[in-house]
């Protein structure tokens, strides 16, 4: 589903941010990504939403190397991809069902498919009764369920999360990532890049640790630190 | 919100001009000082080029003579030329004189037409007793035999010649100079509108928004910006071309002159034409340079 063959990053400003990583994340996998502020997490998320190019090294998805993909042909690739980031990115003019179905608008779909998926997901993501009420009325946990909502309307076959609950309390980070693990558990892949220490301890699952830019370590079932 | 596409992204151009109402209107004002300002060239243009054809045909004319008439053809023309209503004065121009005319315009250069002396033909020259009858006896003068050519004989003529030339030239000049200043600032002020939008722009990518279609609504923007910009000029040109040329026809002088104006009706079409295209190319090429930065997510 996603591999990176000795993926190396160096931003224009010389910062080599990831150095030959070399990892595959198969169909149906749950998989967090750890490291220090500065280690590469995001960039390596970037990578996978080809918004940054790879300065060497392939990287596929859904088996397709995308190295050579066109510009043009990039908006298809991240149709199979939800995305949902720390700042939630909700529109703010725009009710929770606008910022959902505004998803589906984009990818051009009919008006009875968004009038029957919108509510669907949102009351998978638990927000059936706040359809109606704007961003700045809801609370930060709500807020990004919107925004998980909004990754998933389209059925993506995977969901990338960069810090989804960098702005949460501990409680409601919990709620979120027990949200995504259910998700997996429905089929999507999920990748999460995180700095929740005592949620990656807990869930015991793949865990992809980077430092400096180099992946030092990838174990199934692993905590945050080292093998539990 | 409505779920219609097209809709939707003509939608989202009009509430892009009208969130931004400084910038947009500021962006209107130039567009209607640009089409203004070409306007006023175009039809003053256009004007000379009718009081021209109007003068043409009312002061003088000549009447140039078949080279093999007899003496008796051109003396029967002269008799003939008399019976036609509408002319005041008939001066008949020898073949010699009309020669020593051309040499004396032609200055230093006149040896460059000695060999033609002998197809310059004898020719008549015509004043009209009411310049508003020039252009009917012109119709019967053509039909007359030994009739070879009719031309102005007026010098005045010339020198519109050039100055029509001349303005058609600086109406050209304005005009790139202003579609080239317009295109900036309309660029300018849907880049302002993209900024506003800047976080839409970046998750609309993230979905998987092709770039088209987050282009639509600002390039409908810019449209709308150079209609409307088209339709308000096209009114204040009209209505002030109305109120110019009723003005000046009251006036005695060019009561007497016989002058007339171009209808706006019969220019209407030209500018609207040039403005609508003016405003949409404008817009489009605006909006599209303001967008290039903020597609590369
Ligand atoms: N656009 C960029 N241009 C230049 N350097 C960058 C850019 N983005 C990131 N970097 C550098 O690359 C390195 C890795 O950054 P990255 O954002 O991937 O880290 P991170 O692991 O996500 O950190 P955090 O946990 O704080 O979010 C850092 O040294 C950063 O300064
Ligand atoms: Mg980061």
């Amino acid at each position: 589903m996603i591999e990176f063959r000795n993926v190396s990053k160096t931003y224009s400003t010389g910062t080599e941010a990831v150095h030959c990583a070399n990892f595959k994340i198969n169909k149906g996998d749950f998989a967090f990504l750890v490291g220090a502020s500065g280690s590469g997490k995001s960039t390596l998320i970037k990578l996978i939403l080809k918004e940054e190019e790879p300065t060497s090294g392939n990287i596929i998805i859904n088996g397709k190397d995308t190295t050579f993909l066109k510009k043009s042909r990039v908006p298809y690739l991240r149709r199979s991809m939800g995305v949902v980031f720390q700042d939630f990115r909700l529109l703010p003019d725009k009710t929770v069902y606008e910022n959902v179905a505004f998803a589906m608008y984009i990818v051009r779909a009919t008006p009875r498919h968004i009038r029957r998926q919108v509510p669907m997901v949102l009351s998978l993501v638990g927000l059936s009764g706040k359809a109606k009420m704007y961003p700045n009325e809801l609370s930060g946990g709500e807020q990004q369920r919107v925004a998980l909502a909004r990754a998933l309307v389209n059925n993506p076959s995977m969901l990338i999360a960069d810090e989804p609950t960098g702005n949460l309390d501990p409680e409601t980070a919990w709620d979120i990532m027990t949200l995504l693990d259910d998700i997996n558990k429905r089929g999507t892949t999920v990748v999460v890049a995180t700095h929740a220490k005592d949620i990656v301890d807990k869930m015991k699952k793949r865990v992809i640790q980077i430092d400096k830019g180099i992946i030092i370590r990838d174990s199934e079932k692993g905590g945050y630190n080292s093998e539990v | 919100m409505k779920f219609n596409i097209v809709g939707y992204l003509i939608g989202e151009g009009f509430k892009n001009t009208f969130k931004n109402k400084k910038s947009t209107f500021s962006a209107m004002l130039v567009m209607c000082i640009s089409m203004l300002i070409f306007g006023l060239f175009f039809i003053i243009g256009e004007n000379i080029n009718h009081i021209m054809q109007t003068v043409e045909n009312a002061q003088a004319m000549q009447v140039f003579i078949n080279l093999d008439a007899t003496d008796e053809d051109i003396q029967k023309l002269e008799e003939e030329l008399k019976t036609i209503e509408g002319i005041s004065k008939i001066e008949f121009l020898s073949k010699e004189d009309g020669f020593a005319d051309y040499k004396e315009k032609y200055g230093d250069r006149s040896y460059l037409i000695d060999s033609y002396e002998e197809f310059i033909p004898d020719s008549y020259i015509i004043n009209f007793t009411d310049l508003k009858l020039s252009g009917q006896v012109l119709e019967q003068v053509k039909k007359l035999d030994n009739v070879k050519e009719i031309t102005s004989a007026n010098e005045v003529m010339d020198k519109l010649v050039k100055v029509t030339n001349g303005i058609r030239m600086v109406t050209l000049l304005i005009l790139a100079g202003l579609v080239i200043g317009a295109i900036f600032i309309i660029a300018n002020t849907i880049k302002l509108t993209v900024y506003a939008r800047r976080k839409e722009i970046s998750i609309m990518k993230y979905v998987g928004a092709t770039n088209s279609f987050i282009r639509w609504p600002f390039i409908v923007e810019g449209m709308l910006i150079g209609i409307i910009s088209a339709c308000i000029s096209i009114l204040i040109v009209g209505g002030l071309y109305r109120l110019a040329t009723n003005g000046l026809l009251s006036s005695a002088t060019i009561q007497n002159l016989g002058i007339t104006f171009v209808s706006f009706a019969d220019m209407f079409n030209m500018i609207i034409i040039v403005y609508l295209i003016l405003g949409i190319g404008i817009g489009v090429l605006g909006s599209s340079m303001s967008m290039r930065k903020y597609l590369e997510v």
